[in-house]
């Protein structure tokens, strides 16, 4: 992969299993998650988002493959591995009828060397200096959110696993959970992973991007990358489809019929050779123009292709 | 590990249904004692010069309700028979009075019937202090830090002990603060007469209910176990207190009816928690020793433990 062999990995999933009763949650999952890049991991409810997170931290145990954090095993090596990690779960669960520094206190606790200064200047960073005193169940959704947030970050981990960070919060509590997100991995160099089923999200956190769908990592892309590829997808208006369909595959193009049309992925250098080419065949052109290709569509577009190839 | 006590001990602090029990507690001792004082009969000292004369009379009596009988006399009558035929032959060569007026250590042993209470607020205690984490789902939190499962669940099971202590200690401590206010001190400090193996001794009457205490909080100190284990491994506190209340109310009374016909219920666990039974009476079934007893306890302790550390370090946390 491009470049990266210079930056440091620190998260390594290699081929890693999971079977709960016979069935297999997670197949064959492997990544990496290197310094300061935040990588998202993207599919559909139910894919193994969650699954495979939990598997990172060693809430559920690993059929077969392994997870090295910085080197230690997750499985063999659970303590030295997850001093590491700093994390929320699904939602980011307090005890209620404590104030949110009670709660810093008690996980503060759990790790060595967390100091009263540690834990003020993590409460600064989150913004909830004015209300840390007060009981975490009158806190807001979005207060919780930063609170967990403080609660990951006590002591100084090396990486950060937000599992659908953004769940439930209204635009401005995601707006900063993206810019806590983004902030952490440039200046701390921290590498970041953040899950969710929302794409408009994704895009705009993310260096990277996993797709898993019924278990499985079916592509991983940088966000530029995927969303425009470096092909773009052109729709030519025509009368006569399927006569320049059977020409363009000829050519070995992948053509698929629209309303008005063709449409086929192409980049900008080979645009006139193919009007030249239906031209020459006495074909009408309408209009060539480009499709602006959404990270939904893509995603849709992926997962809906490996669906049917998995049911050949 | 410190830290970790220090952090479930704040959590059970923090929390309004401790001090609703704590309050519970006292209450119910205020109840018994304001109850005790004002009753009627309490204050009437029996006839002291009669006393000798009165424990002649139950040792003959004993005796030849004892020779009536003959070998068909029950073991068990013919033990309590002989253990207050000498005590009462104690008293008499020692001229210590059986009359004895109502003071701070009657109280502390009719408060100590509230260890039952303690038992119940423990097993709340225990029953949730794991189930609730995953209630919660703070328990995903708590198993991401650099500790491993088997120190969380130490930390947890060593807390729940030391709620134990604490209750009993506010029984005690209470009870003892307000027999002293309601009832003060005896004239003269009359011992406990001790009696084993035909021999009677004296005791402090402290120390016997210190003792007293500790045996009794035996079955509590199982219950909660079992409590504990019943948390985590099925996660679930209504079914941890649930079954370990109920078992805490009934489990002496089935034991004792499967006793009847089964000589197996001695190695059920209500069988033998009730340690009293070999100090001041006679063993539920014949042939329990002190011995065998605390031989299954250890058994039925070892056995909850390991089921508990088993499933709760196995297990795929999920929830």
């Amino acid at each position: 992969m491009r470049g990266e062999n210079t930056m440091d990995t620190l998260v390594e999933i290699q081929n890693v299993t999971k079977t709960i009763k016979g069935r297999t949650i997670i197949d064959s999952l492997s990544f990496n998650v290197n310094e300061g890049e935040v990588f998202g991991f993207l599919g559909p409810n139910g894919a193994g988002k969650t699954t495979t997170i939990r598997m990172i931290v060693g809430l559920i145990g690993i059929t077969s493959g392994d997870i090295k954090i910085l080197g230690h095993s997750i499985k063999t090596d659970f303590e030295q591995a997850i001093k590491h990690i700093g994390g929320i779960v699904e939602n980011p669960e307090m005890y209620k009828f404590m104030s949110g520094y009670q709660n810093l206190i008690h996980y503060a606790r759990m790790s060595q060397g967390v100091t009263k200064e540690k834990i003020k200047e993590t409460v600064e960073f989150v913004g909830l200096t004015d209300r840390i005193h007060d009981k975490v169940k009158t806190y807001s959704l979005g207060m919780r959110q930063r609170l967990g947030l403080a609660q990951c970050l006590l002591h100084d981990p090396k990486i950060l696993i937000l599992d659908e960070p953004t769940n439930g919060l209204d635009p401005a509590g995601i707006r900063e959970i993206r810019d806590h997100v983004r902030k952490l991995a440039r200046e701390r160099g921290m590498a970041v992973i953040v899950s969710s089923h929302l794409l408009a999200e994704m895009e705009m956190m993310c260096d990277r991007i996993g797709i898993i769908q019924q278990g499985k990592l079916i592509d991983v892309q940088h966000m530029t990358d995927f969303v425009q590829g470096k092909e773009k997808i052109y729709e030519i208006e025509v009368d006569e489809k399927e006569r320049i369909s059977e020409i363009l595959s000829q050519m070995e193009l992948p053509v698929q019929a629209t309303e008005n049309g063709i449409a086929l992925p192409l980049t900008r250098e080979k645009i006139p050779g193919i009007i030249k080419e239906i031209v020459s065949h006495d074909i009408q052109i309408y209009s060539v123009k480009e499709v602006n290709k959404t990270l939904e569509d893509r995603f849709l577009e992926l997962t809906s292709k490996k669906e049917g190839l998995s049911h050949d | 590990m410190i830290k970790l006590i220090q952090n479930e001990w704040m959590k059970i602090f923090r929390r309004t249904g401790t001090y609703v029990m704590i309050g519970l507690l006292l209450f119910i001792l205020t109840v018994v004692g304001a109850f005790v004082k004002y009753q009627d009969s309490r204050g009437t000292i029996p006839d002291n010069s009669e006393w000798k004369r009165g424990l002649q009379v139950q040792n003959e009596s004993f005796k030849k309700e004892m020779e009536d009988m003959g070998p068909a006399i029950p073991e068990a009558v013919k033990d309590s028979y002989e253990r207050q035929i000498a005590i009462n032959e104690y008293r008499l060569t020692n001229d210590l009075s059986p009359n004895e007026e109502y003071s701070v250590w009657g109280f502390i042993s009719d408060g100590s019937q509230a260890i039952d209470f303690v038992g119940l607020f423990v097993i709340i205690i225990a029953g949730g202090i794991v189930a609730s984490e995953f209630n919660w789902g703070t328990i995903k939190l708590l198993l991401i830090r650099p500790i491993n499962r088997g120190r969380i669940l130490a930390s947890k099971y060593i807390t729940v002990l030391l709620f134990g202590l604490f209750m009993l200690f506010i029984l005690f401590a209470y009870s003892m603060l307000l027999g002293m206010i309601l009832f003060g001190f005896p004239e003269q400090a009359s011992p406990y007469l001790n009696y084993q193996d035909g021999v009677v001794t004296e005791q402090s009457m402290l120390l016997h209910l210190l003792i007293n205490f500790g045996l009794k909080s035996v079955n509590m100190l199982m219950l909660a176990t079992m409590a504990f284990m019943i948390s985590s491994a099925f996660r679930n506190n209504s079914l941890a207190i649930g079954l370990s209340i109920f078992l805490m109310f009934m489990g002496g009374q089935i034991t004792s009816l499967i006793a009847i016909k089964y000589e197996w219920a001695k190695y059920l666990l209500f069988a033998n928690t009730d340690l009293l039974q070999y100090f001041d009476g006679t063993p539920m079934i014949e042939g329990m020793t002190l011995g065998f007893s605390i031989v299954m306890i250890i058994i039925y302790f070892v056995m909850f433990q390991a089921i508990a550390f088993y499933v709760f370090k196995k297990r795929d946390v999920a929830a």
